[in-house]
């Protein structure tokens, strides 16, 4: 029951429910499948840059230069395009670009030492820069519409950018279930020191992370790129924040070791779903971030006192056993405790 | 005396200090004008609200916190004092109102910060997002309600650029200055000194180290780390509130989105200024140095003629070549103490 309770994915899920069917019962329209398809759709480039940012926080890390980074991304993507360079080639360039942002943080916090949050608030800089200058301050209006067809492409009735989400996010999980050396962004999390003694290679593990968060900042930016179908300067600002928010409220721990892809999808889904409903309550689009902000909150708040109320009651269990076997005076009481 | 004097040589806000007179001197060898004593006291004004917000933060940062949502706050008491003065509250009135508001939402953080153990990262986030909606929302709601927040000029006008038209009194708080200091200058300069006395010559000043190096044994040795906590961030609350009235001023209309893009400028300085970003380590001293570091930087980058969207690239990459220059640093230091140390035992021996 406890571990139930604990779950925060399911904590956030039953929230999701509870707020769609309060806003269905208001507005009937928002429970047509076309509309929750058209949250999931949304919820993509946001849910993916999560994704990669769950991998650093598992790490007990930090990447706020993930928005930078798509943005960066889905500029070489366009100026690869409008110079005529084939899709293929030109998708494999963002993506380059994007792991290879992420390795020059993955230096940085390895090799370097560098605190998380300064070496990718440093390179926050430098790739939002680096996207200005390339250019020139101006957004990329025009972009070939070999691109925006796979935005526009259905398999089965679904859009195909769900399905490759959907594939990912089946990867990833099982990954991290079942696979060794996925197990360990766990382990180095949970515990630094003990998974160096345990011949875990530490460096490498967090290399990956950063290196997964900008690969995956990289494929938001080609969806970003066939969904908009131009490149705004805005591109990917404060998308950082928003995947960090939507990890958290998904149930990734910040202290590490604690979350799964799940979370992020969880997360994702429920603040792209928040924008929609306000938009079917026809609340104006700026409370979006008002709204987010306080349901960030109010969940680890009510995660805390769950917490809380969990710990009380095993301390007052361990309490009852300890109480018995003293009665029984049994003197091999500390061993029952840990029962 | 002598090996105290040495002692401030070695400082990481002496070194500051040099880098700070070089950067002028080189930019003034570069381009004369940047040397002219009145254009250099001048030119503070493009980035005291950076200093609002940092020099707060080095407290919260020494007691092994951060608060991101102060960017937020800058465009919510500037939303605050135009809705009020809006209203036909007298502006300096709504000012107060506007700073008061930004107390309380720093009290907010805090309280939250103290009575959980939810991290100080997630819970400023949240309020980000928070504070930034609600200045974002309020005018809208206010237009709702049928009060009129914006004027004659009509809403769309009001989206497109603020309140306007505020009192030209108001407008001198950013504008105006004693001889050559502006004002936001002086702003700045009384807070820092209240900061670093509160910091460097109080109990509480301790307390926040204490609290920074290990808050489990401050919560054990009496320390009130709630009160203090929620004191700490109600005055960055304050600092962010202070930036968003002088940004307000300076560009004379009040706007919900002020402040927005100050936030890795302001972090930059307070890890630029010496404080450790894992909480016990920090001086105001070395903020104020570094904002002006970092302030000058950006000015006379632009007046040489770099485009604007080549600073954040300097800045950042600034951020992290200091960062890694420390750790060196103090990887060398670590090890010639302890080749001293060595030497001693062996001696003993």
């Amino acid at each position: 029951m406890s571990r139930i309770l604990r779950s925060r994915e399911l904590l956030v899920f039953f929230l999701l429910v509870v707020l769609m069917l309060a806003v269905g019962l208001i507005n009937p329209n928002f429970w047509q499948a076309r509309s929750l398809m058209h949250i999931l759709n949304s919820s993509l480039i946001l849910l993916l840059v999560s994704i990669g940012e769950m991998f650093v926080i598992l790490t007990r890390g930090i990447d706020v230069s993930v928005g930078a980074i798509l943005g960066l991304s889905a500029v070489i993507l366009g100026v690869a395009l409008n110079a005529g360079v084939a899709l293929p080639l030109a998708v494999l360039l963002a993506l380059l670009v994007s792991v290879l942002a992420g390795m020059v943080n993955a230096v940085g916090i390895t090799f370097l030492r560098v605190p998380p949050i300064i070496m990718t608030l440093g390179t926050l800089g430098v790739y939002r820069g680096l996207m200005l200058i390339i250019t020139g301050g101006s957004w990329i209006e025009t972009i070939p519409a070999n691109i925006k067809f796979f935005a526009n492409w259905h398999i089965l009735g679904v859009r195909f950018f769900i399905w490759l989400t959907l594939v990912i996010v089946l990867l990833t999980t099982l990954a991290l279930r079942k696979y060794k050396k996925a197990r360990y962004f766990y382990a180095v999390g949970d515990n630094e020191e003990g998974a160096r003694l345990m011949d875990i290679p530490v460096k490498k593990t967090l290399f990956a992370a950063y290196t997964l968060a900008g690969l995956f900042a990289g494929i938001a930016a080609v969806i970003f790129v066939a969904q908009i179908g131009f490149v705004p300067m805005q591109a990917g600002n404060g998308q950082e924040l928003r995947a960090i928010a939507a990890d958290v409220l998904g149930g990734v721990n910040l202290a590490g070791g604690v979350g799964s892809p799940l979370s992020a999808v969880v997360g994702a889904i429920f603040l792209t779903a928040v924008d929609s409903a306000l938009v079917f309550l026809k609340v104006p689009g700026y409370w979006n971030n008002a709204v987010g902000g306080a349901i960030l909150l109010a969940a680890v708040f009510l995660d805390y006192r769950v917490r809380r109320a969990v710990a009380t009651q095993q301390r007052q269990a361990r309490a009852a056993v300890r109480k018995e076997s003293n009665h029984q005076e049994n003197t091999h009481a500390p061993e029952k405790e840990q029962a | 005396m002598k090996s105290q004097a040495l002692k401030w040589l070695k400082t990481w806000e002496f070194g500051l200090a040099v880098l700070l007179v070089l950067e002028i001197l080189v930019l003034g060898a570069i381009n004369p004008t940047f040397l002219n004593l009145e254009n250099l006291l001048y030119s503070t004004s493009d980035f005291t609200h950076i200093l609002l917000a940092a020099l707060p933060l080095t407290l919260i940062i020494i007691s092994a916190g951060i608060d991101i949502s102060g960017v937020s706050i800058m465009g919510l008491s500037s939303i605050t004092l135009g809705l009020i003065w809006v209203a036909g509250v007298n502006v300096f009135v709504a000012l107060l109102i506007a700073l008061i508001i930004g107390v309380l939402a720093g009290m907010f953080n805090g309280a939250f910060v103290a009575s959980t153990d939810v991290n100080p990262l997630v819970i400023t986030l949240g309020s980000l997002f928070m504070f930034a909606g609600i200045a974002m929302g309020l005018p809208g709601l206010l237009d709702a309600l049928g009060f009129n927040a914006y004027g004659a000029a009509g809403f769309a006008a009001y989206m497109y650029e603020g309140i306007s038209g505020l009192p030209h009194s108001f407008n001198q708080i950013a504008h105006g200055g004693i001889g050559w200091i502006p004002y936001p200058l002086i702003i700045v300069l009384i807070f820092a000194i209240f900061l670093g006395i509160l910091l460097h010559r109080t109990r509480f000043g301790r307390y926040l180290y204490l609290i920074g190096v290990n808050e489990k044994a401050a919560r054990y040795s009496n320390v009130p780390v709630k009160s203090t906590l929620i004191s700490v961030y109600a005055l960055s609350g304050l600092g962010a509130a202070l930036a968003g009235v002088v940004l307000t001023s300076y560009f004379t209309s009040a706007r919900s989105d002020l402040g927005k893009e100050a936030l890795l400028t302001i972090i930059t300085v307070v890890v630029l200024g010496g404080a450790d970003i894992n909480g016990g380590k920090g001086s105001i001293l070395g903020t104020l140095l570094a904002g002006f570091l970092i302030g000058f930087l950006r000015q006379g980058l632009l007046a040489i003629g770099v485009t604007s969207d080549v600073v954040p690239v300097v800045i950042g990459a600034l951020l992290i070549i200091v960062v890694v220059l420390k750790l060196l640093l103090a990887s060398h230091n670590q090890r010639r103490l302890n080749q001293q140390a060595l030497h001693v035992s062996i001696e003993r021996r």
